[in-house]
């Protein structure tokens, strides 16, 4: 899942892949504003057939990963 | 494609008067809802006393429906919204983020939800959040401001969600209203020409400088905060562009922009202060009082509506 995900972000950041780490900072690293991040959310969504709910919270990769895992369950 | 909003917020027009924060009070919101548009509260710089004072007091005025608007960043959002579920508010409409964790709260008060925004991803968000409609809001809106024009962002909204969607964002008359409507727009959410309005209380020197405003004198700042805002070009905006163009930290920025706002609105500082402003208030060129506005506005619309055909 974690690889998708990273396609998903890398693909509306314009980051490599390879740059993106569980640890890597939504915001300060990737660069990311509430659009994309927002966008990002929804594509990630409509992968997983899923919603995920506190995205207010989210500040790294890990962050993400983590409330699709929870809300996959 | 098309939804009833005026039955769905018990409204006689289509027309939602744009929440600017220290500027949309109980004297205009009354006043617009009062006329059959739906008049909004802004809170963005009230707590949750001064919200229910201000609710209280619209009451006293005008007994139609009326709307508050949320800032979800605020740090008094949380009592905010028990505030405004307590008092039974007809309709809300949010900004600066998700109200979904407060949804439940709102639909139990039979309060209807709005949330302003600026992209379809987010637009998305709100819908399975449970908004009862979705306000589009283009970057040519004044105040806090997004990326995209209302031109491009409407009909996408639109073709993406299954609510109704309401268009903001660089409409001032009928024309524009008819515009929105032809992109799929069900209402219209006007700020800068209610900024106008006799009842608003906004400082004198405020509405001159809206009412002088040529096309190209909005400019946005802070955009390097993640936080645009759409303003009128005067001596604080372009300290703003400079300390910009310098990589100037964000607390700097922060300490420029703190109390501006007010400056303008209340003390009627246009150079000092921030004046929020659309970028369609070159078309706004007089004071008229709110009902004036909406009927100008809507027999606009409904002329043109009616004469169209290619």
């Amino acid at each position: 899942m974690f690889e998708r995900i990273r396609e998903i972000i890398a693909d509306q950041t314009g980051k490599d892949v390879e740059e993106i780490t569980m640890e890597t900072n939504v915001k300060t690293d990737l660069e990311a504003d509430s659009l994309d991040l927002f966008q990002i959310i929804n594509d990630i969504e409509d992968e997983f057939d899923v919603k995920i709910e506190n995205v207010e919270g989210i500040e790294t990769v890990g962050d993400v990963v983590k409330l699709v895992e929870s809300s996959k369950e | 494609m098309y939804a009833d909003i005026c039955g769905l917020l018990n409204i006689q027009y289509p027309i939602i008067q744009g929440a600017m924060a220290w500027i949309s009070d109980p004297s205009l919101v009354s006043a617009v809802s009062e006329a059959g548009g739906l008049g909004v509260l802004a809170t963005g710089h009230l707590d949750a006393e001064g919200c229910v004072k201000a609710i209280k007091e619209i009451r006293e005025r005008t007994d139609k429906p009326f709307a508050v608007n949320i800032m979800l960043l605020s740090q008094f959002a949380d009592e905010i919204v028990k505030a405004v579920c307590e008092q039974k508010v007809p309709v809300v409409t949010t900004g600066a983020g998700s109200p979904g964790k407060y949804i439940q709260m709102f639909k139990e008060a039979g309060t209807k939800v709005l949330p302003v925004a600026p992209s379809v991803a987010i637009a998305k968000r709100m819908e399975k959040d449970g908004a009862d409609a979705v306000i589009a809001e283009g970057c040519e809106s004044g105040g806090h401001v997004g990326k995209i024009t209302t031109m491009a962002l409407v009909p996408q909204v639109v073709d993406a969600l299954n609510i109704p969607v309401i268009a903001a964002g660089g409409i001032a008359d009928g024309r524009g209203m008819a515009a929105a409507r032809m992109l799929g727009a069900s209402g219209f959410q006007i700020g800068t020409r209610f900024l106008v309005a006799k009842e608003c209380t906004v400082h004198q020197n405020y509405k001159d400088r809206i009412i002088k405003a040529k096309d190209i004198d909005t400019t946005t700042t802070g955009a390097s905060t993640g936080h645009p805002v759409r303003v009128i070009r005067n001596k604080l905006a372009r300290k703003f562009e400079e300390l910009e163009k310098n990589n100037a930290p964000s607390e700097e920025l922060d300490k420029l922009g703190r109390g501006a706002l007010r400056r303008a609105v209340v003390e009627g500082d246009i150079e000092n202060g921030s004046v929020m402003s659309g970028q369609i208030a070159g078309l706004v060129n007089k004071e008229q009082t709110a009902e004036e506005i909406i009927k100008e506005l809507y027999e606009q619309y409904k002329e043109i509506m009616k004469n169209t055909a290619i």
